[in-house]
């Protein structure tokens, strides 16, 4: 093989990653200002409003977060700790 | 599947516009047309689509996946079903 066809291929793999990475971007900007389940792990499933996330999706700001211990007006969920989470269109 | 989050973009991308059944963490698992995974993170997006009156989106994030089993092929109305859910309002073709 030779250098052209592998800088082809490194081209095509980075068009592909920006498609699916804007895509979803597009799946937060949706998400922002709904009402939001998230399954945690330690089966514990909370609900709050989605607001932003942090550009590596690292953390997720929420407001009213609906706990088994109460509701918190303002709160960082850490990625990490969650499984899934869903939200209606 | 536990190099789910290793995985190629070119391989990512094969998954688009597919129904499949993704099993995670805890034997959770969850069925729905992927409408991209993130390159970043893994995480995959799921869209539930029930019909004129609901559709739900369900994200399992990429650190949480065990395995990802295609059970049907999308076809292009599905994509562009699932393009319509997201793209901004202002491109979306209005009819009469």
């Amino acid at each position: 093989h030779t250098t052209g066809t592998d800088a082809v291929h490194v081209e095509e793999e980075q068009r592909l990653r920006t498609e699916l990475r804007e895509r979803f971007l597009r799946s937060l900007i949706l998400m922002s200002n709904k009402e939001v389940y998230f399954s945690m792990y330690e089966r514990v499933q909370v609900q709050a409003k989605f607001g932003a996330s942090d550009i590596d999706i690292l953390n997720f700001q929420v407001s009213d977060l609906q706990t088994p211990l109460g509701v918190q007006k303002e709160a960082i969920l850490r990625c990490q700790d969650i499984i899934s989470y869903s939200f209606d269109l | 599947m536990q190099d789910w989050c290793k995985k190629r973009p070119h391989e990512w991308h094969k998954y688009i516009n597919q129904e499949v059944r993704v099993t995670a963490h805890d034997k959770n698992e969850y069925q729905g047309w992927v409408f991209t995974v993130d390159p970043v993170s893994g995480s995959v997006v799921l869209v539930t689509l029930h019909g004129q009156q609901s559709t739900s989106v369900r994200v399992v994030m990429g650190h949480a996946v065990r395995d990802v089993e295609v059970l049907k092929e999308g076809d292009e109305e599905i994509a562009q079903q699932l393009n319509a859910l997201f793209m901004p309002a202002g491109s979306q073709v209005l009819t009469n």
